[in-house]
């Protein structure tokens, strides 16, 4: 007797979208083709863009989007909107991961300038509109996201290549890592009136790890422009990494020569390293990396899946580390 | 008046239920808006077993320090109880925390267990239990008075081991540590100033 298991990712036929509701989603304003053409005649760009449904922008003043199908594998099924936007770390709006969506409304995020500099031929200080629209717009990719605190997630990001930031920036030969600052405003973010981390948050990452395909910069999550509470406008990510090396607000992008210390590194060395790899053979001091919860599924009890090896990208990135005692280099 | 209150039995049952009822709350909200009900569950059931766990070490203290105050001879009418109920949530939030760990098998459980941070409250819960199941009369009887006052003298260790757990489980240190058992260090530090000082007068 043949007994058929049905792979994880199957569909039933009744989840499929009726042909009619798949005809009537919104469709771009703009042709993406024709927007790219746009974006070259500036602030005219920006209005067309501005005309855009919400539901198709992806940065602060609002971009069309477009899922990237090589970063959409359909055995990811993406956490909600609602969960990850209020289920946060952010230590700049409190320590407690309610704390962020309240506490980090009505903050302004627009305009937002961030610098370039460093070992690099074209230093700059840009708009993070101005700099989206360089980019050449933003995609879609959904990823795996793990907390170092034993949580997954599934996340859609919307953004563009790290690659292409370092390609404009054009770094010289010396510079070897590139560092990402958030914002520094005491002032007007409660959580930075007290001294909880070392303000302000500082990641890092080396240069070929930056130029790798996978590391993205998010100004969007499902579509919208990325909310204050998961690091509007501009955040890193870099999925096979636990998530405390995904730089939130970045201000400032520096390419330097020495490998920079990250915050969480100085808060605890012994527990939080440079490298962050998601890694399920070294644990934490305090807890186990073998496995992880998933956010948002199997109710009230939850589920708990096996954590894979570089958060399950290891055939992508596993060269970079070729030859790393990887349980030294944590 | 509170002291009237408080030297009913019912009523302390009631201040000392009505926390677990709101730690099982959020799992059972139709469409949970907690991203993990199950751990703020636990972490709920912590946080009240410690809270107690303070409250219960004050309760001696206070009957030293102010002897004549009713509400001191009142509460410690309920030493035992309050003392029960501190393992009853240590025992929850042990079996939250299993079923939170539980990823198919017990490996990763009893992986943790060994890392300070678990070890720590670990034994800190064996200690309870042991307290829990030594409270009951017959066992007060068959150890005698000397002796068992001398086993229970282990809630110390407990508490200390509970201050390092309940630390150690935040990534930087949460200062409501110190909100819930500061007022405990300072009680029995004035406690065990004042017996020294009786002792020396009457000598």
């Amino acid at each position: 007797m043949l007994i058929r298991v049905p792979k994880s990712w199957e569909l039933p036929e009744s989840a499929a979208t009726p042909e009619s509701a798949y005809l009537l989603r919104p469709k771009p304003v703009v042709p993406r083709r024709d927007f790219l053409k746009t974006i070259g005649t500036g602030a005219a760009g920006l209005a067309a863009a501005s005309l855009l449904p919400s539901s198709l922008r992806g940065a602060t003043a609002g971009f069309p989007t477009k899922v990237n199908p090589a970063h959409r594998d359909p055995a990811l099924k993406p956490t909600s909107y609602e969960l990850i936007t209020s289920y946060n770390n952010f230590y700049e709006f409190g320590t407690d991961k309610a704390d962020p969506k309240p506490n980090s409304q009505g903050w302004k995020t627009e305009p937002w300038t961030v610098e370039i500099g460093g070992l690099i031929n074209n230093p700059v200080k840009i708009d993070a509109n101005d700099l989206v629209m360089k980019m050449g717009g933003v995609e879609q990719r959904v990823y795996r996201f793990r907390c170092v605190e034993a949580w997954s997630m599934v996340i859609p990001w919307d953004g563009f290549p790290l690659s292409k930031l370092i390609a404009f920036a054009d770094p010289k030969p010396e510079a070897k890592f590139i560092t990402f600052t958030t914002f520094n405003d005491p002032k007007n973010v409660p959580g930075q009136r007290r001294p909880a981390l070392d303000w302000p948050y500082f990641e890092g990452l080396r240069l070929d790890e930056a130029n790798h395909d996978l590391s993205f910069i998010a100004t969007g999550i499902y579509g919208k422009p990325i909310p204050n509470q998961n690091g509007a406008p501009l955040r890193l990510v870099v999925p096979w990494k636990y998530g405390f090396k995904y730089g939130k607000s970045i201000v400032k992008i520096d390419f330097v020569a020495k490998q920079p210390r990250n915050t969480w590194q100085v808060m605890a060395a012994n527990e939080y390293g440079f490298y962050a790899n998601v890694n399920p053979t070294v644990d934490h001091p305090r807890w186990s990396q073998a496995s992880e919860r998933v956010i948002g599924e199997g109710g009230a009890f939850g589920r708990r899946q096996r954590t894979l090896m570089f958060n399950g990208y290891e055939k992508e990135v596993a060269a970079l580390y070729k030859g790393m005692d990887l349980a030294k280099f944590y | 008046m509170p002291a009237n209150l408080l030297r009913r039995k019912w009523v302390v049952w009631v201040l000392l239920v009505a926390p677990g009822i709101w730690a099982l709350w959020p799992l059972f909200r139709p469409s949970p808006s907690d991203a993990d009900p199950l751990k703020s569950a636990l972490l709920h059931l912590g946080l009240v077993a410690a809270i107690l766990l303070a409250v219960v070490l004050t309760f001696s203290p206070l009957r030293v320090l102010w002897p004549k105050w009713d509400v001191a001879q009142a509460l410690n009418r309920h030493r035992r109880l309050v003392g029960v109920a501190v393992f009853a949530y240590a025992l929850l939030h042990v079996v939250a925390h299993t079923l939170h760990v539980y990823d198919g098998g017990f490996a990763t459980l009893l992986k943790e267990l060994q890392k300070p941070f678990q070890l720590t409250g670990l034994v800190a819960f064996a200690i309870l239990f042991v307290l829990t199941v030594t409270s009951l009369d017959a066992a007060i009887r068959r150890l005698g008075g000397k002796r068992w006052k001398n086993l229970h003298r282990f809630v110390y260790l407990a508490a200390a081991l509970t201050i390092y757990h309940q630390a150690a489980a935040r990534k930087i240190f949460p200062l409501q540590v110190v909100w819930i058992f500061g007022p405990v260090l300072v009680l029995q530090a004035a406690r065990w100033w004042r017996v020294r000082r009786n002792k020396t007068a009457t000598a």
